[in-house]
This record gives structure tokens, C-alpha cells and sequence, in this order.
């Protein structure tokens, strides 16, 4: 299969080679009609004989020297009219040499030549060479540019996929659900266009659509195993539809079909716990709490779910537990909150953001104080994980392996090309870790203001529990003792009947029993 | 979506609690596990926040043993050892056990039926073992499920020697071990151990004359004097102990 790709590559190559020789031909006869210098006719023979060389490598295969020998040629100001061919050409040479970053520079530059010629299929090679690096501002450049009906009919799902993703990043969810459904079905952007679609949908408050949509998703990947990211994502997105739509037993219900073994299972917890608290299912609610406060959570940054508990407290008037619950939100998050608040405060330049990100890549939790963080571990790893950070990433990941295939290529890597190959990478390199930078200190922004409601919040809250147990005891002193509850009868032979054994929780949490809990607490409201 | 929520939230003042004094909790369907899978963290440890935290820690054993296997000597003894616990995983220490003294039942039984004296053998008088311990399984069971034990299940391997009336002899040991705890300190711990040392054989057979003494007939009893402790031959001998104790953490 590859050699017939690769066959098919040298052909296309071939005929672009053959087409500019002939239009190189062409130009040289007109130039040498207004050449008067013998000296710049032997000059322009010359450079013949070295394109002419450089076309033979190239269409031999032999890319590198290809390569080498149409960058020597590409600066000099006797081809100037022929740049934008050359360029071109050397960019496809970069491409089969896997150095799609160097190439893609060589695209763009002929596309802001504006050579008519080849601008259109610069576009396209440019379009194939950011989608494969993943580098979002090459490929908004050339998404701008491109003209779909210009594109050859295999690419097109790449470019309208593009397409639906810029327009669903700038809110136009209907324009970016229509570009989504031209995404043909056998493609594979179709999971991630259908998925998106359905996004854009519930975006747009097209509640039913996406409900449609994230079910087609799912049928599509029945045959799939359980643990299929396309179909866990699926059930996600129709669990957070039916949410919206409020219909809380039936969100909850699909967040239960989320396998535990996913790494998205610890979102459908969290979620599923908003559906039960808005589906008034308090003492469900408490029980994924007693997950999702665990120590496996330690490192996760979940503020809110400690304050959904407080409430959850307050609703059955179990005051202490809401004391509880509150003080270690703020024994958990003030230093959080502090930690971020100076790190924005002392921090200025977008590189010292991704230095700190970059430290907590290289560890794991209760090793970070070895790479001795400002910033909480639970901070950094809740923003790694944000979509736009891990997108950046993989492309730094991309030019960086760009780079040490270079710098291990030998010969090539100490040649003109290479050299200009790895400044071109080292540019680009720092400006994707500035760029990493700007999102970590946007997102530590976020999270500082975010941090600053919760803790309002967590006044209001503490308020309100302040209230209860003043009425509590008010009641008390008029004599009116509380109701004997259900929960002080607990018979656990019913627990046996289930088919399950069920411990008494002593303090430690074990790995097979995260998400297994059940409260059992009573309620202490009158 | 969500953060909006707890504001929202926070309005509805007064809700009611779907449960009153004269419901019965039911554990809805889908919330019971389906799955014997666990969830996927960055560090999949089987336990966190531990009611037995062993790592750093010293502990002190009272322990009672008995020698399944050993026909002659007194089947008891009794003994003390502390264990330094380097990590929740390993854990070394010092054994100390005192032998008691006389015979066993057997050889009691042998004396009656058969007049065959052992008294005169090397008895084992004590031992002193180095001892490690891998901690291979902690965990916990609930019989009444009111009650909740932690446990710990280890494999040992000790090297030490073992002192006799007249000689001291070297010895390993090999063992698995449980743990019970009672409390966050206390448990009780057995330990069952397969011994492998030089010991003496407590078997002499009565020669006339061999030992300046006389014996006249085969029904006769042996009249010779006891033999000195140098007498009995030698070799590996393999005993299995079980060890039956108290421990505490410090």
C-alpha cells in the first residue's frame, strides 16, 4: 500500500516538475530576449543546469538533495518569477521527508506570493500539513484561504471538519453544524463531526437534534467495546443533553452506563451528582460525594462539588456535616486561591506560565515538591487537561520530534536547509510555548475568578447554616424534641438482600469501592 | 452549566427531603455496581488514607509458640520480637524465644511404654532470629458487617541461631504470617515458620558397655550412666512452629 502511494506521490511530483521546466523554459526564452549581459546569460545557464538537476533528484525519489539543491536555488534573484514554483516544490520535498512544519512555511510563503499558478494547491498541501501537526493558526490561515469547491474530493471532509471546528470556536453553531454534516460517512473526521455537530446543536439549544445525534453516535459504535472513547464521548454528550432538557432521571441513568474504567467516568460522577441533587435525589447525591471527596480525588480541582454538599447538608439540616464540609473547602482552596491569586501577581511573561506547566508535566502527584511547584498540582493538572492546552501540546510534541529528526540526520541537519530548518522549528517552538503560556495564565484567570464566586458562595452557604441551627435550637427551647427518622431503624438485612455485602465505612477508601458508596446518614430536618 | 447551578441552587430555600420518617431506603438499581472494573487515577493505589499505617513505625510482638513437628522436646515455647517497618511493604526484626523445658507428650508416652529415657537428650533451650517480613496483602473482612478488620498477610524469612545445653546452632526460617488488628495499634498475629537447622538427634541407642555400664538382658533397663551432650550425632533438622500472638504499633 505504501509503495503505491508513494508511486502515486512521485507521478503527482513528476507532472508538477514537468509543468514548471516547461513554464522554466518558457521564462528563460523571455528573459534572455531582454538580457544584454553575456556575463548574466552564463550565470542563468548555470542555475538551468542546477534546477535541472534538482528536478531529476526530485523526480528520482531522491528528496533530501532535491531538497538541498532547490533551497540554494530558491533565494537567488535570478528566479525570482520562479520562487513561488520553487518553494512549492521544495515544500513537497519537506513533506516527503516528514518534516511537515519546515514545509508548511514554504506554503505559506508561496500562497502570499500570490502566484495564481500554484497558490490554490499550496493551500491545499498546507491544509493537509496543519491538520496533520494539529497547528491550529496554520490551519485557520488556510481554512481563510481555501476555496472547498477547489479541493480535491478526498480532502474535502478534512476541510469542512476544519471548517465546522472554527466556526463552532467563534459560536456559529448553526453554520458550524451545517459544515459538520457534509463530513461523508466512511471518513474518519465522521465520529468527531458527528460528536461536534451534536455539540453545536445543544450549543444552540437544539436539544433534540443533539439527542439524535449522540444516539446515531452510539449505534454507530455498538459494535465497539465498552471502554470506546468515540462511544463513552457519545453517552457523555446524550447524558448532558437530557440534563439540559432537565429530564434528570434519564441523565442520570445514561451516566450510569459510563464505564469506570474511562477516564471520563470521573466527569459522569461529578455530572450525574448535579442530576441527582437537581432531581432532588439528596441521598444518591451523597453518596458519589463520598467518592468524589475521597483521597483519589486529592489532586483533582473540584471546588463546586464541596459546596453542592454543603447544600445537599442543608437541605437535610445536618448542620455539623455542613460545618465540616465548608471548613474543608476553605482549608482546601484558600491556599489555592492565594497560590494563584501571587503566581498572577508575579508572573508577567507567558514563558514562566509554561515553565510551570512544564514542571508538572515531568511528575506525578507527591513528586511535585521535588520540582518544587508554585502553583498546587491539583491547578496544573485540571488546566493540562483543558481541550485548547493538550491540542497545543501534542503540536509542540510534533515540532519537537520535527526538530530531533533533524538534529539526528547527520549531513542533512549541518546543510543550509537544515540549518534554516532548525531556526525555523526553534522559532516556532518558542512561540508555541508562548502561546501555551497566554492559555495556562487565561485559564489561571478563570479559575482565580471562578474561586472568588465560589467563596461568596461558600458566605451564603455558611449563612444559611448559621440560620438552620439557630432555628433548630429555637425549637428545641420551645420544647418541641425532633422526629425519631428512618435511619435510626436502618435494618442492613435488606443490603444482604441486594446481593451485595455492604462495610461500615472506617476512613480508608479502597480503589474497587470509589463510586460504590451508599449514605446511609439520616435526615435531620423536622 | 453546572456553576451556574449553585446558585440556582441556593434559591430553593426549602426542599423537602425525599425521605421521611416512614420510607424505606431503597438503593435504587443503577446505582448499585455493575462493574468489577476500578476507575482509572494517575496513581492506581489499592488503598488510600489507610486505618493501619505500619510504614516508619515500631512494633512489639508477645507471642506464644508450637512446634508441630518436633517429637521429643517440650512442644512450647515463649518469646518476644520487635519489627522496624521501613515501608507499608517490608519490614525487619529481632525474635527472641525461650524454650520450655522437658519433654514432650510423645516422649513422655515413650518413657511409660517402652522405658526409653529422652530427659538425658540436648533439649533446644532459646533461639535469636533476625527476621524480614514482606507485606504482600492488606486488607479487611466483615463478618457481622457492623464490624469492619483490617489484615495483613506477609511471607518472613529469618536467619538466626538456635542455643542448645552444650552448643549453639545455626538456622534459617521460612514463613508466611497474618495479621488481625483490633484497633489502629493492636492486632494478633500468627505466624507459621518451617525451621532448618543443625540440631541433635535425641536418639542413642543403649549399648552395654559402650558407656562403662552393664546391661544383662534385653528387657533389662539400660543401666548405663547418661551420656555426655557430645554423644548425639548431628544433622539438618526441619520443624514447623506456629507462633500465636499480640502485637502493638508504636
Amino acid at each position: 500500500m505504501n509503495h503505491i502511494i508513494q508511486k502515486v506521490n512521485i507521478l503527482i511530483i513528476s507532472f508538477i516538475l514537468l509543468n514548471f521546466s516547461l513554464a522554466y523554459a518558457a521564462g528563460k526564452t523571455k528573459r534572455k530576449i531582454i538580457t544584454s549581459k553575456p556575463g548574466s546569460v552564463v550565470r542563468e545557464s548555470g542555475l538551468k543546469g542546477q534546477l535541472s538537476n534538482a528536478l531529476s533528484l526530485a523526480q528520482s525519489g531522491q528528496y533530501q538533495p532535491a531538497a538541498q539543491a532547490l533551497f540554494n536555488l530558491v533565494k537567488r534573484p535570478e528566479l525570482e518569477n520562479e520562487r513561488p514554483q520553487i518553494k512549492y516544490i521544495l515544500g513537497k520535498m519537506l513533506v516527503e521527508m516528514k518534516y511537515s512544519q519546515v514545509a508548511a512555511y514554504q506554503f505559506v510563503d508561496v500562497i502570499r506570493s500570490g502566484n495564481n499558478r500554484y497558490i490554490k494547491k499550496a493551500i491545499e498541501e498546507l491544509s493537509l500539513v496543519a491538520d496533520s501537526l494539529g497547528d491550529d493558526t496554520l490551519l485557520n490561515y488556510a481554512v481563510s484561504k481555501v476555496d472547498v469547491n477547489d479541493f480535491p474530493d478526498k480532502n474535502k471532509d478534512m476541510i469542512y471538519f476544519r471548517i465546522g471546528e472554527i466556526k463552532l470556536k467563534n459560536r456559529e453553531y448553526e453554520d458550524a453544524a451545517n459544515a459538520f454534516s457534509k463530513v461523508t460517512f466512511g471518513s474518519s473526521y465522521n465520529n468527531q463531526a458527528l460528536y461536534n455537530r451534536a455539540m453545536a446543536n445543544l450549543e444552540n439549544n437544539k436539544i433534540d437534534n443533539a439527542i439524535a445525534l449522540f444516539q446515531q453516535m452510539i449505534d454507530h459504535r455498538s459494535k465497539s467495546s465498552v471502554t470506546d472513547t468515540n462511544k463513552v464521548a457519545a453517552q457523555m454528550g446524550l447524558a448532558r443533553s437530557y440534563y439540559q432538557k432537565q429530564e434528570w432521571d434519564t441523565a442520570i441513568d445514561i451516566y450510569s452506563q459510563i464505564p469506570r474504567d474511562h477516564f471520563l467516568w470521573h466527569d459522569a460522577l461529578f455530572e450525574q451528582s448535579w442530576a441527582m441533587l437537581r432531581g432532588a435525589r439528596f441521598r444518591s447525591a451523597l453518596s458519589n460525594f463520598q467518592s468524589l471527596h475521597s483521597s483519589y480525588y486529592e489532586d483533582f480541582y473540584i471546588p463546586e462539588s464541596l459546596l453542592l454538599r454543603a447544600i445537599v447538608y442543608l437541605y437535610i439540616c445536618k448542620y455539623d456535616e455542613m460545618e465540616k464540609v465548608l471548613s474543608l473547602f476553605e482549608k482546601t482552596y484558600e491556599p489555592v486561591k492565594i497560590k494563584i491569586g501571587s503566581f498572577l501577581g508575579n508572573s508577567s511573561e507567558s514563558m514562566s506560565y509554561y515553565q510551570e506547566l512544564e514542571k508538572k508535566l515531568s511528575v506525578k502527584r507527591q513528586e511535585d515538591l521535588l520540582v518544587g511547584l508554585k502553583l498546587p498540582y491539583m491547578v496544573l493538572k485540571n488546566i493540562a487537561e483543558e481541550g485548547d492546552v493538550r491540542r497545543s501540546l501534542s503540536y509542540l510534541r510534533r515540532i519537537q520530534e520535527e526538530k530531533n529528526a533533524i538534529e539526528n540526520s547527520g549531513g542533512f541537519r549541518s546543510s543550509g536547509l537544515g540549518q534554516y530548518s532548525v531556526r525555523v522549528l526553534n522559532t516556532r517552538i518558542k512561540n508555541t510555548k508562548v502561546l501555551i503560556g497566554d492559555m495556562v495564565k487565561a485559564h489561571l484567570q478563570n479559575m482565580k475568578d471562578e474561586l472568588q464566586d465560589l467563596f461568596e458562595q461558600a458566605s451564603f452557604i455558611r449563612y444559611e447554616m448559621i440560620n438552620g441551627k439557630k432555628e433548630t435550637l429555637r425549637k428545641k427551647i420551645a420544647g418541641r424534641d425532633l422526629p425519631n427518622t428512618i435511619d435510626n431503624q436502618i435494618d442492613r438485612e435488606f443490603y444482604i438482600e441486594n446481593g451485595f455485602e455492604f462495610y461500615p465505612f472506617k476512613g480508608e477508601f479502597w480503589l474497587d469501592e470509589i463510586g460504590n458508596y451508599h449514605y446511609l446518614g439520616k435526615q435531620s430536618c423536622e | 452549566m453546572f456553576q451556574v447551578s449553585v446558585k440556582i441552587l441556593l434559591i430553593f430555600a426549602v426542599v423537602s427531603f425525599s425521605c421521611t420518617a416512614k420510607d424505606l431506603i431503597q438503593l435504587p438499581v443503577e446505582e448499585l455496581a455493575k462493574e468489577s472494573v476500578t476507575p482509572i487515577f494517575e496513581r492506581n493505589d489499592s488503598v488510600r488514607n489507610r486505618n493501619i499505617v505500619t510504614e516508619k513505625r515500631w512494633e512489639g510482638n508477645l507471642f506464644y509458640g508450637w512446634a508441630l513437628t518436633e517429637p521429643i522436646a517440650n512442644v512450647s515455647k515463649l518469646g518476644l520480637s520487635g519489627y522496624y517497618h521501613t515501608t507499608e511493604d517490608n519490614a525487619y526484626g529481632l525474635i527472641f524465644s525461650k524454650n520450655f523445658s522437658g519433654v514432650s507428650q510423645y516422649a513422655k508416652q515413650l518413657k511409660d511404654q517402652y522405658s526409653l529415657d529422652f530427659t538425658r537428650a540436648p533439649m533446644p533451650e532459646s533461639g535469636l532470629f533476625l527476621d524480614y517480613n514482606w507485606k504482600a496483602f492488606y486488607g479487611k473482612f466483615s463478618l457481622s458487617k457492623h464490624v469492619v478488620t483490617n489484615f495483613h498477610f506477609f511471607g518472613s524469612l529469618a536467619a538466626g541461631v538456635t542455643k542448645y545445653p552444650h552448643k549453639t546452632f545455626p538456622g534459617v526460617a521460612i514463613g508466611l504470617g497474618q495479621k488481625f488488628y483490633i484497633g489502629k495499634n493492636s492486632s494478633f498475629r500468627f505466624d507459621f515458620r518451617v525451621f532448618a537447622n543443625q540440631a541433635p538427634i535425641p536418639f542413642l541407642k543403649c549399648e552395654p558397655g559402650k558407656y562403662e555400664g552393664v546391661k544383662n538382658s534385653t528387657t533389662d533397663s539400660c543401666n548405663e550412666p547418661p551420656p555426655s551432650y557430645s554423644d548425639f550425632k548431628e544433622r539438618i533438622t526441619f520443624s514447623s512452629v506456629i507462633d500465636l500472638g499480640y502485637s502493638f504499633l508504636f
